[in-house]
């Protein structure tokens, strides 16, 4: 996952230890970043059955296609090391407190994703960013503390619809024992 | 070194390259807060002190002593202070204001970041004649020795001694030793090697309570 926070908050340890998890998120990542990651030596020695990606909304330099064939190229990377593993790409959440272009774009890049994901194979596609933006159009600093990264309350939100994916994927693959989430 | 020439002294307030205008979200957030809440202690500074809110910690030590913490990730000492001298004292009279900013001034000297400490401790003394600074030290980072860690060495150094001279501010060093004796800082204290993990928080925050409670008694009628 993307963001580096999420495994000191309580949720982790209750929802995503117990599946086995390593997080390898660094804040302020791009998807160049993590491509560069993945492919230089944290895929090598892991097999895990699911691997969430969260990535997308630091990548400043870049327009809405550009970000989704980063997440893709990181998917299809992903795919070719790890081809028995499932792939979670998560939406790009909106943010900052009142409507602005970042918003828009994070949007596009879900939109590009939601058509261009399902071709390359078993990767879902989940947007939790739904929820988050309220009717007069603001984002809450009870969810996200600085309009960017998430509380713990708001991660508990989250999580639990992950989660609950996450235990569907594991009924619907064959038993092993090893088994991991990354 | 006069204030103009010092970038870590020059009130700045955060430019918004990314698009989304969250700084001056913030800020906005902070000075409106300000208004109607009434507490005993402020907290400011940069990202160890905003996240510090987030975690089970705040809740514990803190919010008891009526604190609100006005801390922005990112900020070095020229956004702090620019802050302060726009709304975010204006309607709000703590007995402590908890000042920790520093290690974000990338670039400058451990002289600037001092001064720029001392330009916000000015501020804080003007608009808050009775209060209390309490200024924290700038804890080590980076998983192996590196310049920076010298660098907020440095400043801490220097602050301590301006302290020293000032009835209304005092110093308090933040690093419960978490450099190894082979130089290193653990990913279990600082997971990124410059934020603190909750058990890290944990340490560091039990003296820093304690140290405040003692500030507001001595402020007590």
């Amino acid at each position: 996952m993307k963001s580096s926070y999420l495994c000191w908050f309580q949720v982790w340890r209750e929802l995503f230890s117990p599946l086995h998890a390593l997080n390898f998120g660094i804040g302020g990542d791009t998807t160049c970043n993590v491509l560069w990651r993945l492919q230089n030596g944290e895929l090598e020695n892991i097999r895990p059955r699911v691997v969430v990606l969260w990535v997308g909304t630091n990548n400043h330099e870049h327009t809405a296609d550009q970000v989704a064939g980063g997440i893709l190229a990181i998917a299809q990377l992903v795919m070719t090391h790890l081809p028995k593993s499932k792939i979670i790409v998560l939406g790009l959440l909106p943010r900052g407190e009142f409507p602005n272009p970042l918003r828009e774009k994070n949007a596009a890049v879900n939109n590009l994703l939601r058509a261009s994901l399902p071709r390359l194979g078993p990767v879902q596609f989940i947007d939790m960013g739904g929820s988050f933006v309220h009717s007069d159009g603001t984002i809450s600093s009870r969810d996200m503390f600085d309009f960017l990264h998430l509380t713990a309350s708001a991660y508990r939100t989250i999580s639990t619809t992950l989660h609950e994916m996450l235990l569907q994927m594991w009924e619907e693959t064959p038993q092993e024992r090893r088994a991991s989430l990354v | 070194m006069s204030e103009d020439s010092n970038p870590a002294a020059t009130p700045t307030p955060c430019q918004d390259i990314q698009g989304d205008g969250r700084w001056m979200s913030l800020h906005n957030r902070f000075v409106s807060d300000s208004k109607g809440k009434e507490p005993d202690v402020l907290f400011v500074g940069d990202s160890l002190v905003q996240l510090l809110h987030e975690f089970e910690v705040w809740r514990k030590l803190f919010s008891p002593l009526h604190a609100l913490n006005f801390g922005v990730g990112g900020d070095a000492t020229q956004h702090v202070l620019w802050r302060l001298m726009n709304g975010e004292l204006d309607h709000i009279s703590p007995k402590v204001v908890v000042l920790w900013v520093g290690t974000n001034n990338h670039g400058h000297t451990p002289e600037q970041i001092c001064r720029g400490i001392m330009a916000i401790i000015n501020v804080v003394h003007q608009k808050l004649p009775h209060a209390h600074t309490l200024v924290l030290g700038l804890l080590p980072r980076g998983k192996s020795p590196n310049p920076l860690r010298e660098r907020n060495a440095s400043v801490n150094a220097l602050v301590q001694v301006e302290a020293v001279s000032l009835s209304h501010i005092s110093f308090l060093d933040m690093d419960p030793g978490f450099i190894h004796s082979d130089g290193s800082i653990a990913h279990q204290d600082m997971y990124d090697y410059l934020h603190l993990t909750p058990q890290a928080y944990q340490r560091v925050c039990q003296p820093l309570h304690e140290r405040i409670k003692s500030l507001l008694d001595k402020h007590a009628p």
